[in-house]
């Protein structure tokens, strides 16, 4: 029973790894109503990172890009979200990135998306430190600012991670039998 | 040949076993991207490990060594650590730098090897008795040196932070913890914790003569842990000590050992100071706490902005900055914080762990809780505008965020094998065998208990004597079969 249930696991594993992903930040739409951002460090400095200056807050811009992210893996379940502290965003976008949160979509073993967004102000208007000010585009004014870093991963290397996973496996099984209940031989794998 | 090269890898074991613990850390090969260096001893223990593969190539032991299961966990834990680097590099590209990653990953390497190496080298009780003498004269060693930093000026080695890792030689500043050659108050803390809990056991096995070199060991041993303050420390070689005693089913000694732990308790320290702040603010969450003096500083205290401006004035002296004149309240404290300093020490001691160490390791389990992040990928923070290196402190967050739940389940494996072992040799014919295992056993519990607050398996002396002494152990178990 237990082969059966490993080797289905393996199936499914290795469909979920080679499934393909988006591989560019251009696969990923632009926030509603946005300006995008072509300052420094905003458009090919830094690989695979987009910014757009616009009114939508936190929790939209989460949910935009988590239902972005899924609509563009084509998977039935969507990425999940992980919360870092904002001084993150140096490693994690790039240096000195103006930043009230940062999070990050994940699919696991396969790629991730970090969300970094910068909210001077409240959603009430309220300014949220002394200097607050809103982002003067040309004629326009925005809210907030939201940058893009996706984090893709090449095909060989989630084959090798995927061989890597399976043998870790198979050989924790045989020693975790061997060790804890002194079997010699393994049966199932 | 071979006798020749068996009796010089036992030299260099001995020299390892003095080496490691008594040399300063002082850096010899500085790292670019970490305040980690390559110091002497790395090469020391290079030549032990090349005359080691030399002497099994030559006696024709490769294929034992590889039948064994323990060395066979240990192999593929490192194996998953080369899968889970593979990953944190090309596949989440969580490892910054592949150079540091590597580094991070050889140096576990380095530390684990001991344990097949010290039990292929010793094979006669006489070495081992060889061995152990020499251990207790380098604890009596690292326990003098460390009287001579609180009571001399002895020069002090700390890695403690970037500047002081740089080899600096510094001096102990009123209220500053000695660490002897340790480097840090913790490494030396963990050092005595395992030696108290290995010499109460052995204490049980030797003749009288002897206990009286053990008893005074001990004291002094016990001594230098309170005067490092380390909580942790002081609480698993209480534990340790207290299961060593339980173990050997000699309940009269409670009421004694009771006695002993309530005077050192009462007795005015630091260590006394840090406990009763760990109840009264970690826990009760008493004390008198500093306030906002401006309403920028309240502002500054509730949002997290790390490219921030500070406003300043040239005209007011009400700045963002919480700096006080009096000089009695930290300059850097920050509203919420408690004004005692010992309060403030070890209130921070424990926010810093759960508010940002100890999450960024739960991060990295999460975002490949198979694998996890990679070795390196956790310890990275940033300082100012400068990426650098963060311990995590908790050894379990840490295995679990860098190699994953396999990576974590292969090292317990190699745990539970080592613990299996030594339970077997509690039924030794050998009485004092007998009771180095029961030591060695709670010294691997001690070091578990460790592990909650400090990552003892990376913390480079503490972690190859462990590995070490446990390798040294399961030889004697060798000697009677």
């Amino acid at each position: 029973m237990s082969r059966i249930i490993f080797i289905v696991f393996s199936i499914l594993l290795f469909i979920y790894m080679i499934w393909p992903q988006p591989l560019k930040i251009a696969d990923f739409k632009p926030l509603p109503n946005s300006f995008k951002s072509t300052l420094d460090g905003d458009t090919v400095q830094v690989p695979n990172v987009s910014a757009y200056f616009s009114n939508n807050y936190r929790e939209f811009a989460l949910r935009f890009y988590k239902d972005n992210y899924q609509g563009a893996v084509k998977l039935p379940f969507s990425p999940y979200r992980l919360n870092y502290p904002p001084e993150y965003s140096f490693i994690a976008i790039k240096k000195h990135t103006d930043t009230t949160y940062l999070e990050e979509l994940v699919y696991p073993l396969k790629g991730s998306l970090f969300v970094n967004g910068f909210e001077p102000y409240y959603e009430n208007g309220e300014p949220k430190y002394w200097g607050s000010s809103k982002f003067a585009i040309g004629e326009s004014v925005f809210d907030t600012k939201v940058t893009l870093r996706l984090f893709p991963s090449p095909f060989w290397a989630r084959f090798i991670v995927f061989l890597g996973i399976i043998a870790s496996i198979i050989m924790l099984k045989k020693l975790f039998l061997k060790i804890v209940f002194n079997k010699r031989l393994l049966r199932n794998l | 040949m071979s006798k020749v090269l068996n009796k010089v890898l036992f030299l260099l074991i001995i020299l390892d076993f003095i080496f490691i613990p008594l040399y300063p850390k002082t850096p010899f090969l500085n790292i670019n991207e970490t305040f980690v260096a390559i110091r002497l001893e790395d090469f020391l223990i290079a030549i032990t490990y090349a005359v080691w593969g030399i002497t099994t190539v030559s006696e024709k032991k490769i294929k034992d060594l590889f039948n064994d299961r323990l060395n066979q966990a240990m192999l593929l834990f490192f194996f998953i650590g080369l899968v889970s680097l593979f990953s944190g590099i090309f596949l989440t590209q969580t490892v910054v730098s592949s150079k540091l990653g590597f580094l991070h990953f050889i140096r576990r390497v380095e530390y684990m090897m001991f344990l097949p190496i010290t039990f292929y080298v010793v094979r006669t009780k006489k070495q081992l008795f060889t061995i152990l003498w020499i251990l207790m004269l380098v604890v009596l060693g690292v326990n003098i040196y460390a009287l001579g930093q609180q009571y001399l000026d002895w020069p002090v080695i700390s890695t403690t932070n970037s500047e002081f890792s740089k080899g600096l030689i510094l001096r102990l500043t009123p209220g500053a913890r000695v660490n002897s050659t340790f480097a840090g108050h913790y490494d030396l803390a963990i050092f005595l914790t395992s030696v108290l809990v290995i010499l109460t056991s052995v204490y049980f096995g030797v003749n009288k003569r002897n206990r009286i070199w053990i008893i005074i060991l001990a004291l002094l041993s016990m001594g230098i842990l309170i005067l490092t303050a380390a909580r942790i420390s002081f609480v698993a070689a209480v534990l340790g000590m207290f299961m060593v005693i339980i173990m050997l089913k000699k309940k009269k000694l409670i009421a004694l050992f009771i006695v002993i732990l309530l005077m050192i308790l009462i007795y005015p320290s630091q260590l006394r100071d840090r406990l009763v702040s760990t109840i009264t603010v970690n826990i009760l969450n008493l004390g008198q706490r500093y306030s906002a003096q401006t309403n920028d500083q309240r502002l500054r205290s509730t949002i997290n902005i790390p490219t921030l401006a500070i406003k300043t004035s040239s005209t007011s002296a009400q700045t963002s900055t919480f700096a006080t004149p009096s000089g009695k309240t930290a300059t850097d404290i920050t509203p919420g914080e408690p004004i005692d300093t010992t309060q403030l020490g070890v209130y921070r001691s424990f926010e810093i762990r759960l508010n940002l160490e100890w999450p960024r390791a739960i991060l990295g389990f999460l975002k490949n809780p198979l694998l996890g992040t990679g070795y390196s990928s956790l310890a990275i923070t940033v300082v100012k505008d400068r990426i650098d290196s963060i311990a995590i402190d908790n050894d379990f967050l840490r295995s679990l965020g860098e190699v994953g739940i396999l990576g974590t389940i292969a090292f317990v494996l190699i745990i539970i094998d080592v613990l299996k072992r030594l339970r077997n040799g509690f039924r030794n014919q050998d009485k004092f065998i007998r009771h180095l295992c029961v030591g060695v056993f709670v010294m691997i519990l001690a070091f578990l208990i460790n592990a909650v607050f400090i990552d003892v398996f990376e913390a480079s002396k503490v972690a190859e004597l462990f590995w070490m002494v446990l390798g040294l152990s399961l030889a004697s178990l060798k000697f009677n079969t």
